[in-house]
């Protein structure tokens, strides 16, 4: 289904591809109830059965699309973010700020404060409406840091009270001359906080990207979450130049997306942004599956190959790469095999790192998955990366969707018993994992475990982190969860909780 | 220029006053009192908000401030698209009838945020079932758009204290005394402090309900409130309301300590005016006094060969910025000024102190070091606060600037050194580490000077 770029909202992802939160059994029967649902007109003979998401009474807070939109527009370079929201909203100023100053440092950009200004709505701006502070409070951010594009981001509270944000934000565009892109990003709209990388690559598609002047051959845009650019050693040698994008930009590179050869994206949550570009502008979106592991990295690059013509020097580029990581992913795999592993991540990301410890001969048979698309924007059944996993991999027989549940990853954690845990998304798991005794590694920038050098930096990783058990196991020993003993006990992260009415 | 809300308080006062928009945010919402909650040994918040609210309150008072940790897994009802719509008062039921089947504890504390207040949901009467059944629960109105984390600290001690604290017919007992004090994980220092404080009350012979963080005995100090011969508000305002409202319940006597002291000096002075307040036995009260001092001299004496002289290369700062939550920010500035002999700079208060209690805290300022001129300025949002500093003039001397990780780059720009001590505070790694009281200065002057020698060595 084509994306609606003409609308200031997007359609949530719960809508478009029928995300779940909340699942638990073996990752074949995902597989094939997310194609059932929606891959083969839901009738076809796989064996599967419409998917059916699972439900608990208990819950524990999660996280919201607000979060993830307004972080990555805080993050793109000559902006001000404008929260118009209670004050509560901004107080992830903090850490998006301590986010920004640290890709800054590790990209070479200019050390400094990103500007986000929140409105700070009181109780009688909820009775009396917000639109004037919020106009106002635009102008204050061109004066006082003459901006080259202005974000503003909405909350729940503005979402209720009904403030026309779009119509405050397009007098105020008209009266400063630089776009005024409104993210419309209410917590409440989408059971999942992906919901905010569709809302932000909504407003950058729908804005930031110009019709292109010329078309750059050479030029392949990479969407990733953040961190360091591990993709033009992979790239270049095809004579390839990288458009990084997300997770801090420049205007100059969001522009000029639309003048590449092709997307490819290291993470299908992210696909929103790429479909768009397709659809939109005609840039052919990479839909091999994600490069984690030797063979899926091997046919991805054969495929941004194909796609940006440059099939004759890919061999080559595969073979001198597999015989560089060789040697120290033997060593690797030689410490690491008969290792029990568990992955927590999001959805594609789970799904690579999964993949990316079978090739390291670590035992996996355990993943907790923050959300579940059963499909992608595409709609390629190539973009299947859990059906591809299990393909290749072989099945995950315990396999746990759930948002970021402490209470249900500590029953799936008990369940796993493994030796080491590899987490996305520090919320709950990290410290959790580390309290029952288990090391963990932590991963910030999700570009970590890609293509064949991503191999060796996850096994390393894991080597660096095992000896940590000596000091977990000793927390372990000494605290406790405040979980009646049922529960602590419980190893079904989706045991009936209370007795149906 | 941002300007506040010109009608800050409507007539019939039923509406708070928001002060304008804020750049560089430096506190939480009323929900970010769900930190309070965390902070009592035993307690848990059950929130009834969207689904990031809790998360990114805790994450930002926790998660980042001095990587302080703490208990977080916190039931929230998450709301949705159907809540929004329907109501969400059956979720709430829903969520802690399977909270009583899932989780522990001696308090739970329901807090709302926006959503509920907005839609109109009927909290307090899904609780009340839960009371009337004798579960230990309570109800907090922490709507985001009706404060900050401050004021939802007053409205959660308040919701505990009215609808669990049992004053039943608890005898009053000599000596024992409830601490009100510095706001939990908003200040990056406050477990270090309250057990500092809890030491040195302990010292001069009270019985001490410290109420929040490690050295808390938990709900069992709670449910001790009515029993205890006086309260102790320490702190500028946060606590006054608290002690005012106890006053009006149990008839408890309150004494009210402004500057929270740091060093000997101010602390001796501070102990002197309890033991008086309390009628406390004095000889064992100066023996304690004597044994302190005499430990803390010794070590003053010695960071005096520094000070001195050791250190001539060193740019020794002379004049103090300071800017933080009031508490800290009349605690470090006092220290600095009376008794390390720094000259006060710009001190700037950066949490939205009642306004009729901003004269009160200013008096405070003025008292320094003989009328040298110390003035506070009220300001929240981090631009105008950095166009206050840059203002300033500094010819001949060597400013310090003790802040929040926003004053960062503002240090930076005009010269000096930067010691966190509010928040955010995303660069210092805070365990017990205290700066008040005897020990704490110790600990306030190591770091100050280790961020001065380190500023002139690592150039």
């Amino acid at each position: 289904m084509a994306l609606n770029l003409k609308t200031p909202q997007v359609e949530t992802r719960d809508q478009r591809l029928g995300t779940i939160t909340q699942w638990d059994g073996n990752a074949g029967q995902l597989v094939k109830d997310s194609a059932f649902t929606f891959g083969c007109s839901k009738g076809c003979e796989n064996g599967g059965r419409r998917l059916c998401e699972q439900s608990t009474p208990f819950a524990q807070a999660s996280m919201c699309a607000e979060h993830i939109a307004v972080t990555n527009a805080t993050i793109i370079q000559d902006s001000v973010v404008v929260q118009h929201s209670p004050i509560g909203c901004a107080a992830s100023q903090s850490f998006t700020a301590r986010y920004y100053r640290d890709l800054a440092a590790r990209r070479g950009w200019k050390l400094e404060d990103p500007k986000s200004i929140c409105t700070n709505l009181g109780e009688q701006d909820m009775v009396f409406g917000g639109v004037a502070r919020l106009e106002d409070t635009i102008r204050d951010a061109y004066e006082r840091h003459k901006p080259r594009v202005i974000f503003v981001a909405t909350s729940c509270a503005t979402g209720i009270i009904g403030d026309d944000v779009d119509g405050a934000a397009k007098r105020v565009e008209d009266e400063i001359g630089i776009p005024v892109v409104t993210l419309h990003c209410e917590g409440f709209k989408s059971k999942h906080w992906s919901s905010g990388w569709d809302v932000i690559e909504h407003g950058i598609l729908r804005r930031l990207v110009p019709e292109p002047p010329r078309k750059q051959p050479d030029l392949i845009n990479v969407i990733h979450l953040g961190g360091p650019d591990v993709f033009s050693p992979l790239l270049n040698p095809l004579g390839l130049r990288v458009n990084l994008v997300m997770g801090g930009n420049t205007l100059e590179r969001l522009a000029q997306m639309s003048e590449a050869a092709a997307t490819v994206t290291m993470c299908f949550v992210l696909s929103y942004l790429a479909t768009g570009l397709e659809q939109q502008f005609g840039v052919p979106e990479v839909r091999a599956p994600l490069p984690y592991g030797l063979d899926a990295t091997d046919n991805w690059l054969r495929d941004i190959a194909r796609l940006t013509g440059t099939s004759d020097k890919v061999e080559a580029v595969i073979a001198s790469e597999r015989a560089r990581v060789a040697p120290e992913l033997a060593r690797l795999r030689k410490a690491l095999t008969g290792k029990r592993g568990f992955v927590a991540a999001g959805a594609a990301f789970a799904h690579g790192l999964l993949a990316d410890l079978r090739e390291l001969g670590v035992t996996v048979d355990d993943a907790f998955s923050f959300h579940h698309d059963p499909t992608t924007d595409s709609g390629d059944p190539q973009q299947d990366s859990l059906g591809h996993l299990v393909d290749a991999w072989g099945d995950i027989p315990n396999y746990t969707v759930s948002p970021d549940q402490h209470f249900q990853a500590h029953a799936a954690l008990l369940r796993a018993k493994p030796d080491f845990v590899i987490c996305r998304h520090t919320g709950t798991l990290a410290v959790l994992a580390g309290r029952m005794g288990i090391p963990v590694l932590p991963i910030f920038y999700s570009n970590d475990g890609l293509g064949y050098e991503g191999l060796l930096t996850i096994g390393r990783a894991i080597l660096r982190v095992l000896p940590r058990k000596r000091f977990y196991e000793d927390v372990a020993a000494h605290s406790s969860f405040p979980y009646q003993p049922w529960w602590l006990a419980e190893t079904d992260p989706y045991a009936p909780i209370l007795e149906p009415a | 220029m941002l300007s506040p809300v010109t009608n800050t308080q409507d007539p019939t006062g039923s509406f708070c006053s928001s002060p304008g928009a804020i750049e560089q945010v430096r506190y939480g919402c009323s929900l970010g009192a769900l930190a309070s909650v965390i902070a009592i040994p035993g307690a848990i918040p059950i929130t009834h908000c969207g689904p990031g609210c809790a998360t990114k309150q805790f994450h930002a008072l926790s998660g980042i401030n001095a990587y302080q940790g703490g208990e977080f897994h916190v039931p929230s009802t998450n709301l949705g698209n159907q809540e929004v719509i329907f109501g969400g008062a059956d979720r709430l039921d829903e969520l802690i009838a399977s909270t009583l089947k899932v989780m522990e504890a001696d308090l739970f504390v329901v807090q709302t945020g926006c959503i509920p207040g907005l839609v109109g949901d009927d909290v307090g009467s899904v609780v009340r079932k839960y009371q009337k059944r004798g579960v230990p629960i309570v109800v907090a109105e922490t709507s985001g758009y009706r404060g900050n984390n401050f004021t939802g600290h007053e409205t959660v001690i308040r919701a505990i204290i009215d609808q669990f604290v049992d004053a039943g017919d608890a005898p009053l007992q000599h000596g024992l005394v409830n601490v009100w004090s510095l706001l939990p994980y908003q200040n990056p220092f406050w477990r270090g402090d309250l057990s500092e404080i809890r030491r040195i009350l302990e010292g001069i012979g009270l019985q001490v309900n410290i109420l929040f963080g490690p050295a808390s005995a938990g709900v069992a100090e709670w449910r001790a409130i009515p029993r205890a011969q006086f309260n102790l508000v320490l702190s500028p305002w946060l606590g006054l309301s608290t002690a005012q409202h106890l006053e009006e319940l149990y008839g408890q006597p309150f004494l009210h300590e402004p500057t929270i002291p740091i060093g000997a000096k101010a602390t001796s002075a501070f102990l002197r005016r309890v033991v008086e307040f309390a009628g406390l036995d004095r000889a064992r009260a100066e023996a304690f006094i004597a044994q302190e001092e005499k430990e803390h001299y010794i070590y003053l004496r010695d960071f005096a060969c520094f000070y001195a002289g050791s250190t001539s290369q060193y740019r020794l700062p002379s004049q103090a910025v300071v800017i933080s939550e009031s508490a800290y920010s009349l605690a470090v500035a006092s220290f600095l000024v009376e008794q390390l002999g720094l000259n006060p700079g710009p001190f700037v208060i950066s949490e939205n102190p009642p306004e009729e209690l901003r004269e009160t805290i200013q008096k405070q300022y003025r008292a320094l070091a003989e009328h040298s001129g110390a003035e506070a300025v009220f300001e929240q949002d981090g631009k105008r606060i950095h166009d206050i500093v840059r203002a300033t003039d500094f010819t001949g001397e060597l400013p310090i600037v003790f802040g929040s990780t926003w004053e960062a780059a503002l240090a930076d720009e005009i010269g000096a050194p930067l010691v966190e001590i509010g928040y955010p505070c995303t660069d210092e790694v805070v365990l017990s580490r205290a700066y008040v009281g005897y020990r704490g200065a110790l600990q306030l002057i190591e770091r100050t000077y280790t961020t001065v020698v380190r500023a002139s060595t690592m150039a």
